[in-house]
């Protein structure tokens, strides 16, 4: 393994035993710094993936008068994962997630895949430009809800923008028009995450080999050409890992989104987690709130498997 | 490489839109937190781009000076969320890292904890809304429920794979002659660990638990199901700012909003050059 250096495996040879003992103390003290970080993941995800396992199994909730353990006399079987099959505000939310992603990632992909290609090359101003573009995605993200939250305010700036622009009073009540209100919430969105794109893409691109370009343009391939012959298959990998940190993270949507609407008008912005927060908190019908959550863990632990792979590969690749 | 006049036009003129695009929300934020309540909203008269009249007045009322204007005082001020984000934003980092550290330096040398890469991935990839039920109920029945080190413990949790992931490729692109001299010169792993490895590693550790606070302080929905009046953070008190007297509390909410938004993002720029590191997980490096 890595932990036998190219020293310690000429020290193997001079004097056997030390070697040994060598070995023995790296394994002891990897297992002993790894522990802590161990028992942590024991506590937060293996246990409680299991209460929950079990919880998702009944009718529990914790209004029932029984402590979580006994909750197996309101044992109910499979009824829990069942009833989410036909259930539509379940299947609603789900859906508006998928909508929500698919049209934010592509178009934060887009965006900062533009921004990254005119920050390829150096230009006066270009450090100072960069930070401030950043500042999106640093922003906490209840406050940047909290921001666009005033922006789409009927009397707020953004409809003052149009007003000037189109010559006329607007007066547009964004938040409270279903599907305004999601496309506002797609906005911000965007706005808040195209920057990530940016960065990530523009790390990507810098990375590209100069000389390559170089020879393509003597060749006579036009800026296009260049572009998608050379530029984009060498950054498939990034582009790959860039588009998946955005839709696991877009997956989530909750902060911005739930401070601008609520998941409202209505059922109109509400996303998946929306739709968990409110049965958890309102409904209180946790052992439904657990089988949902397991059913959409369960989704998602396949994909990361997947994912790693790729994600190996790229660093065996880079290593 | 020369790029043609008209491309560098082109160029600026679309750098020009983006930031307009991006600092618009920012600056009216800012300028909300300035204005004084007459200016707060358009009714009647034309919208207030940039407070006629600066003030501090939203800064004092979050701090509990009561508002003639807003008849309203408020019963908590913004004091104690503040103490209370700080609080578990900097104990979460600091299990994070310690965790975190320890865990990617067993890895990195020992090939110890194979399965964490794998389980540490799947932590980071799950909605934190999906993992909440179980842990709701192990607080409560440990009494942790709305308190500040309850809160750190699953921000530690939450942020682990960050401190973990940005710690491996760490010392994975550490040289490790400096360790192997130590090691010849008879001290012992764990001497090698703390006297040599760690000392060298300070700027890297910084970034790292810069990067991982700032994920802690910027957490919404955590906060939001764990904490219920005593330590509310930042965001969720400020969510739950509204009077019913004078509806949202337009300027006192932007001060707060200013207040929460200022330490990450001159984090995030102190440390741009890890930010790909750490969002990626170390699979790309600038």
């Amino acid at each position: 393994m890595s932990a036998l250096t190219a020293s310690e495996a000429a020290m193997a040879k001079s004097t056997p035993e030390a070697a040994i003992n060598r070995h023995d103390e790296s394994a002891r003290l990897g297992f002993r710094l790894t522990l802590p970080a161990q028992i942590l993941v024991l506590f937060i995800a293996v246990f409680p993936l299991l209460m929950q396992l079990y919880i998702s199994l009944t009718d529990w909730s914790p209004l029932s008068g029984l402590d979580w353990w006994g909750a197996w006399e309101l044992w109910n079987g499979f009824a829990n994962y069942s009833d989410l099959a036909s259930d539509n505000r379940f299947w609603g939310a789900l859906w508006r997630t998928a909508v929500v992603m698919v049209v934010c990632v592509p178009a934060e992909f887009l965006l900062g895949l533009a921004l990254a290609t005119l920050f390829a090359d150096d230009f006066p101003g270009k450090r100072f430009f960069y930070s401030i573009l950043l500042m999106p995605m640093m922003v906490v993200p209840a406050v940047a809800g909290y921001m666009f939250f005033m922006l789409f305010q009927s009397g707020g700036p953004l409809n003052d923008i149009l007003s000037t622009l189109t010559g006329t009073r607007v007066a547009i009540a964004w938040l409270s028009d279903p599907t305004l209100a999601l496309i506002a919430v797609m906005i911000a969105d965007i706005w808040q995450w195209t920057p990530l794109m940016f960065l990530i893409l523009l790390a990507g691109l810098v990375g590209v080999p100069q000389d390559q370009i170089k020879a393509a343009t003597l060749l006579g391939a036009n800026p296009w050409q260049r572009f998608t012959t050379i530029v984009l298959p060498k950054m498939k990998t990034i582009i790959i890992i860039a588009l998946a940190i955005r839709v696991i993270e877009n997956f989530k949507i909750f902060d911005t989104l739930y401070i601008m609407t609520g998941g409202g008008p209505g059922v109109a912005t509400e996303t998946i987690s929306v739709y968990i927060y409110k049965v958890t908190t309102q409904d209180l019908i946790w052992g439904y709130v657990a089988a949902i959550a397991l059913a959409i863990l369960i989704v998602l632990s396949i994909a990361t498997v997947f994912a790693m792979k790729r994600m190996a590969a790229v660093r065996e690749v880079r290593a | 490489m020369k790029r043609s006049v008209p491309f560098e036009i082109f160029r600026y003129a679309a750098i020009l839109l983006a930031l307009g695009v991006t600092l618009v929300p920012i600056l009216w934020m800012v300028s909300m937190a300035f204005k004084p309540i007459g200016e707060w909203s358009a009714t009647g008269t034309a919208l207030t781009w940039w407070p006629k009249e600066p003030t501090l007045s939203n800064f004092r009322f979050i701090f509990g000076e009561s508002d003639s204007s807003l008849i309203v005082a408020l019963d908590r001020t913004a004091m104690k969320p503040i103490l209370s984000s700080l609080l578990s934003a900097t104990f979460g980092t600091l299990i994070a890292m310690a965790a975190g550290t320890a865990a990617a330096y067993g890895l990195s040398r020992f090939g110890s904890g194979q399965n964490l890469p794998l389980a540490l991935t799947q932590l980071r990839l799950f909605p934190p809304m999906a993992v909440m039920i179980p842990v709701m109920i192990m607080w409560a029945f440990l009494n942790l429920t709305d308190t500040w080190w309850g809160l750190a413990l699953v921000y530690g949790i939450v942020t682990l794979p960050f401190a973990f992931w940005l710690m491996k490729t760490f010392f994975d692109d550490m040289p490790r002659e400096i360790e192997e001299a130590g090691l010849v010169e008879g001290c012992s792993r764990w001497r090698v660990f703390t006297k040599i490895t760690l000392p060298m590693m300070r700027a890297p550790l910084a970034s790292a638990a810069l990067f991982v606070f700032i994920l802690n302080w910027s957490d919404y929905l955590i906060a939001l199901l764990l904490t219920t009046r005593e330590w509310v953070t930042v965001p969720v008190y400020m969510a739950s700012l509204s009077s019913s007297m004078t509806g949202q509390l337009y300027g006192a909410k932007a001060a707060l909003g200013l207040i929460a938004a200022i330490p990450p993002v001159v984090m995030g720029i102190a440390i741009q050059r890890h930010l790909v590191r750490g969002l990626t997980f170390g699979a790309l490096k600038q």
